[in-house]
């Protein structure tokens, strides 16, 4: 390449060099009177052609070695934009590559306090109730809305899904105030019992969420991992369960 | 902004194939992108987008904040070993036909450029955007995409240049 002209073209103000130049070139975003001037050169100085050919050769397989890395977007995504009712299971391969990231960014949300009811001492605003085991009873899985309990509480659940142990359990949210919770409560001798409730930190910002602790993360999934098949109901599945009083 | 209209549903379905390549623009690793791509479609059914918001846009904004909480999580002292051992391995792949060699040769090129000159090259030479449809998506300058890209390619030149010198 012709050293000797390097960093010499202005362009909106910007000094930009051959590779600049012939990379704008590539990508044709190249205005004609500099497209022109290119050309000429690339034809005066072989060295710049060479350059421009390694180039674009490079290009090739640039997209060759993007085409080999990304089939195509797994069916089973449009499947879940699809849905109506939105189910995420099978969390735990993820879990443990993208431990809290994963966790935090999945239907489990951000967890900033994790706890076992049956072993905590902690103020639980979940404990089981007759309205919150009513609704868990009676209530179809949504991805919005709430249904109001007493206490200024919102009850929405969220998925159904069968335990490994066959017994029936459920995903739901609780929100007070301003403050979130996420639980799984299963049905045990005809009685729904908490297993796990965490409480959610929401940013303001919906793009953005803060990673629940390493520890906070392992405990939820491992709970997921420990309960849940890879199979959750779907609406129909779940309202004919429901009707038939589980 | 519970949940996504049926409008955005579709063009993030038509987004997909795309939002893909992103991912793996970002990662360098199909393992990753795969995972990256999954996180991002349910981060996206569980918050929603406003209703004005430009699908594309709105999505690669999210899988840009995810990947970024996912690098600050991640050991880097652990990746920087696997790296390692991947380069390591790669001397060994004799076998390989020319072809294969030169596209891994490639993919272990691009994946030591920096992340945001990976993804701007992917937009531009994978996906044929313009410097100005790449730069609304990544919300960076025209100027910053052009430079990203002039640089990644003259970075990625040089690297297979040395790495041919270094065989031969």
């Amino acid at each position: 390449m012709a050293d000797d002209r390097k960093n010499v073209i202005d362009m909106d103000g910007s000094r930009v060099d051959d590779d600049h130049l012939l990379s704008m070139y590539i990508d044709n975003e190249l205005d004609a009177e500099r497209t022109i001037a290119l050309v000429l050169r690339l034809r005066a100085e072989p060295a710049l052609r060479t350059r421009l050919n390694a180039l674009e050769a490079n290009e090739r397989l640039i997209r060759k070695v993007v085409a080999r890395n990304t089939h195509a977007a797994p069916d089973r995504l449009a499947a879940m934009l699809r849905a109506e009712n939105v189910v995420v299971m099978g969390l735990s391969a993820r879990l443990k590559r993208w431990g809290g990231a994963a966790v935090a960014a999945s239907a489990a949300a951000v967890l900033a306090v994790v706890f076992n009811v049956n072993q905590s001492i902690v103020f639980n605003p979940m404990a089981m109730d007759v309205q919150l085991a009513s609704a868990l009873e009676h209530s179809p899985s949504a991805a919005s809305g709430w249904q109001a309990l007493d206490g200024d509480r919102g009850f929405r659940s969220v998925l159904t899904f069968p335990a490994a142990d066959g017994r029936w359990c459920r995903e739901f949210l609780m929100a007070q105030s301003e403050t979130q919770w996420r639980g799984v409560a299963c049905r045990d001798n005809g009685q729904w019992v908490n297993q796990v409730v965490g409480s959610e930190v929401f940013l303001e910002q919906e793009t953005q969420y803060r990673p629940a602790g390493a520890a906070d993360s392992e405990k939820v999934a491992r709970f997921i991992d420990e309960t849940a098949t890879d199979v959750a109901l779907g609406p129909q599945q779940e309202s004919a369960l429901i009707a038939s009083g589980w | 902004m519970a949940s996504l209209t049926a409008q955005q549903r579709e063009e993030l379905i038509e987004e997909l194939p795309r939002l893909k390549r992103y991912c793996f623009s970002l990662t360098s690793d199909p393992t990753d992108a795969d995972d990256l791509l999954q996180i991002t479609v349910e981060r996206l059914l569980e918050k929603g987008m406003p209703e004005d918001a430009h699908v594309a846009k709105w999505s690669h904004r999210v899988c840009r904040n995810l990947w970024i909480d996912e690098i600050r999580s991640r050991d880097v002292r652990n990746r920087y070993a696997l790296s390692e051992s991947a380069a390591d391995g790669a001397g060994t792949t004799a076998a390989n036909t020319d072809d294969s060699v030169q596209l891994d040769r490639v993919s272990e090129a691009m994946e030591r450029l920096p992340p945001e000159q990976r993804a701007a090259l992917v937009k531009v030479a994978v996906e044929g955007c313009s410097y100005a449809e790449a730069a609304a998506l990544l919300e960076v300058p025209i100027g910053t995409i052009m430079s990203r890209v002039a640089r990644a390619r003259k970075a990625l030149a040089e690297d297979l240049e040395w790495s041919e010198e270094r065989e031969a």
